[in-house]
């Protein structure tokens, strides 16, 4: 598939004319940048130290197991502090050193370290706290960046399954028509109309306990998916019924090609386009219904970070810690306009009336 | 002769039961009226012709009294062959049977209860062994009388009367009936609780008591009875006088089945309450099933007024909606003044009857109380900075600290008021419950373990700023009855790293959680309805990973919560319980084994006392730690039944330190206080308020300045400064450590 679309001079044309819109495309760029940083938030976000020398040996603490503190010589037996470490080594003045990230706080971490810290300390560069604290102390910046990973990954995940479920669908509906289009249809209906949130609500009520944050994150997910693909069944199931009565189809019919086949490799790469334009807008939709759910309280399992718990945070306080709002509207705004402005390039790129096969 | 006679019977039968039938018969849903006594006749709809139906039922009602009193003529007369007892019994006309002296042999009442209507002597006839009536002579020589009147008074001669006093409410009344479904909200407390009076009242301030519609009172000999001489002045807001058949009538009230509401039902059953005594209009006796240190306090009930009700039917509920009962207290709700959807505003009656008497002379100083629903609590905090609201609970950190500063110009200059009152009264249990039964917290190394790994010192510290205290047993804040030494266990990563070792949970894993032999890693959830802690569970979510010990949290909407409690499907649960000021603590519900499982008392334990296997677990109980210790079960029984304040002292210090070794429950915190903020127009006593205020509604001793309520105003506008130093107040003749 991958080379036919590669093959495919209408699509290449498509995409130089999508990197032909520089708002879009830049975007795109930005914001592809902003996740794989992201992805790696570890070496710039962390509690844990970049690089260790420690006694004539190097340690890499970021990304392995989670060192003893009695193993660098403090008296407890959990997780070393190294910014602590960092205060430790350069009182001895030995020749131990260790390197922190820009921002040295995890996305869990109190910093309790001050006696005058109960929550909401303001921004400042000197304690490192460029985005202020929250109301236990953790770095709101630390919480905005892992956040921003949770939601985009989240929304991937989104886009990839409910695409999955309404190409199925739609193109299953749209090919043979008749009957199965009519009852397929119907059970759209039907399954559109159950209402959401609740449903959320109630599944979320009802996870087991012994399941990992790991689980329930992908399970929230599914929960969402299973509700809401419905909305791309239509579109697909319309431009199949377009596709469908081409010459081309008649063609590899005409060959003997199997149904499935038509489907997958004659149909869906003509159809692409309708969801190529969609997909931009599918992630924007995901990442407002995750903070939606946070802010409402039902969606990721505390303290998971989460821009909309922050929100929630940010409003209730908002006359003594606006740091929180600001800085969480601004990511999200920000997010979400960019993600529209590559949605705009997309669908400018891919629109028919410019690149129409008819002609 | 024989046959005629029963023919009779079955004659008048036959048309008694027609009667009924034909009386059911407009209504298919109506039953027929009190067939067997119990039934609850469902409401009437809007159809039917009501003047007729309760013709028709009187009717009814004068034949079946005629048909008893036949009937019983002539069994009397020895036509003992006639077996229809049977057939009557369920009617509850036992007239012959015990007559008691309830009702006289023609079936005529006794004058104290010649009011009374049909259906409730029929309820006191029925329940003979309840309901009793005897000569004044009859009260025991010798009972040591008291009337409290040696306590000292609480309020302040300096109160002042008048002026509308302005509260709010998150929601408006559903009903203004004080029972019944939709009854239990926030402004029953404006009707009852801190309003009408009961028969004694307990001293906030000392463990005596103060008259309250009783004006002397007396414990008998047994420890179950006290006597009661109600004050001859006592009247209801109607004019009409406290009566001792209101007495009576509290228990065929509390018991019916027309007020739906089964927990009254319950408390008032004749399980507990055994036995009330009339000896005439204004002296009676309550018995109570078991001889309690404080069975004053127990039987200290408040009367129900029978000449507002009559009787009750299916209509009850309808009736009553917006129709308050005559009260006891100083401040009357009529329907004109109810402002439906918007507000209910109380007036003082001018002629209270109490008005002068102690205890009450400086207490209750507004005309009138005005409720006004606000339904954003931030809302109401903007119309209290407005000055429309005269008072708002400032015990939130951030409204205390951030919303309403020192510096903020209202208390800078003088107008408005923090005050923190010191106060001694059992607090709300905020504690995380362990389900001892689920692993790995079965094991008790692991739970002592996890109570060191709860890190309180830094919550209290840090989220309340040091304003709340650790509590630090199952029972504090109960006087003597609280244990005087037992610390809770403080937080230590190592003692908890040692208990987890004994149970196995030796080496960290890779994330710093422990991990045992089988690689089963150290994981515990905690369960909450209460969003609003989220952040102590983060903080003590975070410490715990210190200890090895890894938490999960699962916040949920409280009713799923309490619902996961109560099928105790819970690992542990972060909750609490509202405490009522009580002479001792309860044990029985959360800790003793019968509301752990099925099986009943020791049957669940195996000679050795450690638990059988295959027990069926309860539901729906308060043990949400599943306690089944043979132990503790002993104890708490013993407790249960002991008389003797002294015993029950030694017995719940030995219950408090068996369940802190249990280690299932790990205390959180008090407020050793209240904190308030108040317009400078509402003066309060000396002291504020006595002991035992949990709420600055409650006594009622302040009073308001209506002329400095001009003054404030008027500088507020103007910007004038009434006061050099910012009024922040601190009452601490109360605080106890």
């Amino acid at each position: 598939m991958k080379t036919m679309i590669k093959l495919n001079p209408l699509t290449t044309k498509k995409l130089r004319r999508f990197r032909s819109i520089k708002r879009g495309y830049w975007s795109f760029i930005f914001l592809v940048l902003l996740y794989s940083l992201s992805l790696l938030g570890e070496l710039f976000v962390n509690k844990r130290a970049l690089i260790v020398s420690y006694q004539g040996e190097f340690f890499f603490p970021t990304y392995g197991e989670q060192i003893s503190g009695k193993f660098f010589g403090f008296d407890y037996e959990y997780e070393t502090n190294y910014r602590d470490l960092q205060k430790k080594f350069e009182k001895e003045n030995s020749n131990d050193w260790l390197l922190m990230p820009i921002v040295p706080f995890g996305p869990y971490e109190m910093d309790y370290a001050k006696e005058s810290s109960t929550g909401f300390s303001p921004p400042s560069f000197s304690s490192g706290h460029f985005c202020g604290t929250d109301k236990t102390e953790r770095d709101v910046f630390a919480r905005l960046l892992y956040g921003f990973r949770i939601a985009m990954t989240f929304s991937l995940g989104y886009l990839l399954l409910t695409y999955l479920i309404a190409i199925c669908a739609g193109s299953i509906m749209g090919y043979f028509g008749g009957r199965t289009d009519m009852l397929g249809l119907r059970l759209v209906e039907i399954w559109a109309n159950v209402p959401f949130l609740y449903m959320v609500i109630i599944l979320v009520s009802v996870m087991p306990s012994w399941w990992g944050t790991g689980w329930q994150v992908s399970s929230l997910l599914l929960i969402m998916v299973l509700f809401s693909w419905t909305g791309m069944t239509y579109y697909i199931r319309a431009a199949v019924y377009k596709e469908k009565a081409r010459d081309y189809v008649s063609a590899a019919k005409v060959i003997g090609a199997s149904s499935a086949r038509i489907i997958f490799r004659h149909l869906l790469p003509n159809v692409i386009s309708t969801l190529v334009t969609f997909a931009p807008f599918t992630i924007a939709a995901a990442v407002s219904s995750i903070t939606a759910l946070d802010f409402l309280g039902y969606g990721l399992p505390p303290p998971t970070p989460s821009w909309g718990e922050l929100l929630k945070q940010g409003v209730n306080n908002l006359r003594i810690a606006p740091w929180i709002v600001i800085s969480s509207v601004s990511i999200l705004v920000l997010t979400l306009t960019l993600v529209t402005f590559v949605g705009e390039a997309v669908r400018e790129a891919f629109d028919p009336k410019k690149f129409s096969t008819y002609e | 002769m024989n046959n005629m006679k029963i023919n009779k019977i079955y004659y008048t039968a036959f048309l008694f039961v027609s009667l009924l039938f034909f009386n059911g018969c407009e209504d298919h849903q109506l039953k027929p009226p009190r067939e067997s006594g119990s039934e609850p006749s469902r409401q009437t709809g809007e159809s039917g012709l009501p003047v007729d139906r309760e013709f028709a039922r009187e009717l009814a009602r004068e034949l079946g009294r005629e048909f008893a009193r036949e009937l019983s003529r002539q069994l009397n007369e020895g036509n003992s062959s006639i077996q229809l007892d049977s057939v009557f019994s369920a009617n509850s006309v036992q007239i012959d049977r015990d007559p008691g002296s309830l009702v006289d042999m023609d079936g005529r009442p006794h004058p104290l209860l010649a009011h009374c209507s049909e259906d409730v002597l029929e309820f006191y006839q029925s329940h003979a062994d309840c309901f009793a009536i005897k000569s004044l002579q009859e009260i025991p020589a010798g009972l040591n009388w008291k009337d409290g009147l040696g306590e000292e008074e609480f309020s302040s001669p300096d109160a002042k009367r008048g002026g509308t006093w302005n509260v709010f409410m998150r929601d408006f009344p559903r009903t203004l009936r004080t029972i019944g479904p939709d009854a239990n909200g926030a402004f029953r407390s404006y009707l009852s609780d801190y309003n009408a009076l009961s028969l004694v009242m307990s001293h906030p301030n000392s463990d005596g008591y103060y008259p309250g519609l009783a004006s002397s009172w007396a414990v008998a000999d047994d420890r179950k009875t006290v006597y009661f001489r109600l004050d001859p002045d006592a009247r209801y807001s109607d004019g009409k006088a406290v009566r001792s058949s209101d007495f009576f009538f509290l228990f065929y009230y509390m018991r019916s089945k027309h007020i739906q509401a089964p927990w009254y039902n319950d408390f008032f059953g004749k399980d507990k309450f055994l036995k009330v005594t009339l000896f005439d209009s204004h002296t009676f006796s309550i018995t109570y099933y078991k001889a309690k240190p404080d069975v004053v306090e127990r039987v200290s009930l408040r009367p129900v007024p029978e000449h507002f009700y009559g009787e009750l039917d299916g209509e009850y509920l309808n009736k009553y909606q917006w129709l308050p009962e005559p009260t006891t207290g100083p401040y009357v709700a009529t329907p004109e003044n109810i402002d439906k959807g918007k507000s209910v505003t109380l007036v003082r009656q001018n002629d209270w009857w109490a008005d002068q008497k102690k205890f009450y002379r400086y207490r209750f100083n507004p005309d009138k109380i005005k409720v006004s629903v606000v339904r954003d609590y931030n809302k109401a905090f903007e119309i209290f900075l407005k000055g429309e609201i005269d008072m708002f609970g400032l015990a939130k950190t951030e409204f205390w600290y951030e919303k309403l500063t020192d510096k903020n110009l209202l208390v800078k200059n003088g107008y408005l008021s923090k005050v923190t009152f010191f106060n001694q009264t059992p607090p709300p249990s905020y504690a995380l419950r362990i389900n001892s039964q689920k692993a790995p917290l079965d094991n008790q190394n692991i739970r002592i373990g996890f109570h060191h790994a709860m890190n309180f010192k830094l919550v209290l510290e840090k989220i309340f700023r040091g304003d709340y205290v650790r509590m630090n047993t199952v029972a504090d804040g109960y006087g003597a009855r609280s244990h005087p030494t037992l610390q809770a266990r403080t937080f230590s990563v190592e003692k908890a790293v040692e208990h987890f070792a004994k149970a196995g949970y030796l080496k960290r894993g890779p994330d710093g959680i422990l991990v045992n032999k089988k690689g089963e890693r150290l994981s515990v959830e905690i369960v909450t309805g209460y969003k609003h802690f989220e952040d102590v569970l983060v903080v003590l979510k975070e410490e715990a990973k210190k200890a090895g010990l890894e938490i999960k949290l699962k916040i949920l909407e409280s009713t799923a919560a309490w619902k996961t409690a109560g099928e105790k499907n819970h690992q542990v649960i972060f909750s609490a319980f509202n405490s009522f000021v009580e002479l001792f603590p309860r044990y029985w519900e959360p800790f003793h084994s019968d509301n752990a499982y099925q099986q009943d008392g020791d049957t669940k334990y195996r000679k050795d006392g450690r638990l059988k296997d295959n027990l069926v677990i309860k539901t729906s109980t308060n043990n949400f730690t599943q306690t089944a210790v043979r132990e503790i079960d002993h104890l708490i029984n013993q407790y249960r039944e002991e008389e003797s304040l002294e015993r029950i002292t030694e017995l719940s210090h030995q219950l408090s330190e068996m369940i802190h070794e249990h280690g299932v429950w790990v205390p959180a915190w008090k407020k050793p206080w209240l904190r308030i903020g108040h317009w400078n127009w509402i003066k309060f006593p000396q002291d504020w308020g006595p002991k035992e205020t949990r709420d600055y509604e409650e006594f009622q001793v302040f009073w308001i300045d209506q002329s400095e309520k001009k003054t404030i105003l008027k500088a507020k506008l103007a910007g004038e400064v009434l006061s050099d130093q910012p009024t922040v107040r601190i009452y601490d003749k109360y605080q106890s450590n």
